[in-house]
């Protein structure tokens, strides 16, 4: 099958190094501390943040640090047919860790000993890249909760099909079995904190498409930080500043 | 009494934050005197109510309805299946209700919210003994095929009055429900049709165009509280947790007015949709 035209498009008419449109909102969920919705093309995700609030399991608190706890979940009506199992199968979980990991690497855990926050994350609509929106939900999540971190981590996905690197695979293109590559960054600091890929490479292609996805990323928190200023400048209005 | 003397001493000196997280009850009481509740309503009014339908671009019908904050998303999803023997011309609807953790502090992974199966079984109760659906038009073939609507509602900001917030959105998404078109398959099974295979017809299609369901008796509620003899409608999660007598659907007066703001409200919904 065909992924990129002749003419150099691909099948939803982007060019290979064009990402989807993404738009992101903060404050979704009024009961949370910290929430945000991020939409990838059609890929949409709602993550909340609780915390810092008391360890709710005794025997996990941590005396010198926060425990950061994540859960990842899809609605059954994300994907193309009904999912019967929205959690608690093998795919959810490995994603569900992969997050943890991720965004414990970010934030300054040792400022908040005995404590517990908790990353919650929700699918909404699947198409593709729901693991990069993910994590980028969960940054403007626990950025509009006000916790504390050292850096925004901003993750993309790329992929390579009909000999071209592809930017921000969308579920076609993801399930057509070429290599899949997820990176997570921490834009500023230009450290990779996740790295994932399916099938395999030959070196030098997986370094222009880890590349590729790397410019992803950074367009990506280009675009949350002015979300982040467009929030503060708003909260600063409000409260008469 | 003791108790209230001591926090009416300490009201004159504390911040409003801190006496409506010490004494919730003497705050909000303080306001039920003045017949107003603390996010100035009159006693007897819903907070404001917005629909939006066609949410989810992948469901058949989906609806997303806000009772001031408690928001619930819901979507319909089709599928073919073959149909009882005691009742072959009638098709299935199953109602699922979900309470993931982001929609509310209480919520834990693991340990599901005590209000999710009960509302699950309400809604369940009201929407298939309404009568609001013919399960009838849910037919394709008789006997041998029959549609199955698995309705999912997801609450994404749970604010008090759930019920509520769950049943409009499930009214909504049905009202919004498009039966997609299928056609009979060589060894006889029932296939979706695409709308891009729709030119090169040769199978002969079961129904002919989208069509939508017709609803009889659409069926809204109210949620009321009853404190000493107020009986405030539309609680949130804050009056919720504090006042003890809960009940849906029971001052007929109140449930008229607020009957009539949500037919209005869902009209204007599916006229916006039909313009497009």
């Amino acid at each position: 099958m065909e992924f990129v035209s002749p003419e150099g498009l691909r099948l939803d008419g982007r060019r290979p190094m064009e990402m989807r449109q993404i738009r992101a909102e903060i404050g979704a969920v009024s009961r949370a501390d910290g929430s945000a919705v991020f939409e990838m093309g059609n890929t949409k995700v709602i993550a909340a943040v609780y915390g810092p609030r008391e360890v709710q399991n005794r025997s996990q608190q941590i005396n010198d640090q926060a425990l950061v706890r994540c859960e990842y979940s899809m609605a059954n009506f994300s994907t193309g047919d009904r999912m019967r199992k929205p959690k608690g199968d093998r795919r959810s979980t490995e994603i569900s860790l992969v997050i943890r990991q991720t965004m414990e690497a970010c934030i300054l855990t040792h400022l908040m000993p005995r404590s517990q926050i908790d990353i919650f994350v929700q699918v909404l609509q699947a198409d593709g890249g729901t693991r990069s929106a993910c994590i980028n939900a969960a940054t403007l999540a626990l950025a509009d909760a006000g916790i504390p971190m050292c850096d925004l981590v901003t993750s993309c996905s790329a992929g390579y099909l009909n000999s071209t690197a592809l930017l921000d695979l969308n579920y076609v293109e993801d399930s057509a079995g070429g290599p899949d590559v997820t990176v997570g960054i921490l834009p500023k600091s230009e450290k990779v904190t996740l790295l994932q890929m399916d099938a395999k490479l030959p070196m030098d292609t997986f370094e222009n498409v880890m590349q590729l996805a790397i410019e992803g990323c950074k367009a990506v928190a280009t675009y949350i930080r002015e979300v982040l200023l467009e929030n503060t400048k708003q909260l600063e209005y409000r409260r008469g500043v | 009494m003791g108790s209230t003397n001591t926090s009416g001493d300490l009201s004159s000196e504390m911040e409003v934050d801190a006496f409506r997280r010490l004494f919730p009850l003497h705050f909000h009481e303080r306001h039920l005197l003045e017949s107003i509740r603390t996010d100035a309503r009159p006693l007897g009014k819903a907070r404001d109510t917005s629909l939006a339908l066609g949410a989810v671009a992948s469901a058949n019908g989906s609806a997303l309805a806000k009772i001031g904050c408690t928001t619930m998303l819901a979507a319909i999803k089709m599928e073919v299946m073959t149909p009882t023997t005691e009742s072959p011309d009638e098709g299935c609807i199953v109602i699922d209700f979900h309470m993931p953790p982001i929609c509310s502090p209480i919520v834990r992974p693991g340990r599901p919210a005590e209000a999710a199966p009960v509302v699950s079984k309400q809604l369940s109760d009201t929407i298939l003994s309404s009568g609001m659906i013919d399960l009838k038009e849910l037919s394709l073939v008789s006997g041998k095929a029959a549609w199955m609507a698995y309705l999912d509602i997801y609450c994404l900001d749970a604010d008090g009055a759930l019920f509520d917030a769950a049943l409009l959105s499930a009214v909504a998404a049905f009202s919004h429900l498009e039966i997609p078109v299928v056609s009979l398959n060589d060894d006889g099974r029932v296939v979706v049709v695409s709308d891009e295979d729709g030119g090169k017809l040769d199978k002969e299609a079961v129904n002919k165009e989208k069509r939508k369901l017709k609803l009889s008796s659409v069926s809204f509620s109210l949620t009321c509280i009853l404190h000493k003899n107020y009986i405030l409608a539309d609680p949130t999660a804050e009056e919720e947790s504090i006042m003890e007598t809960l009940m849906t659907v029971d001052c007929v007066a109140l449930t008229r007015q607020r009957v009539k703001e949500l037919q209005k409200i869902l009209n204007e919904a599916i006229s916006d949709m039909e313009v497009d």
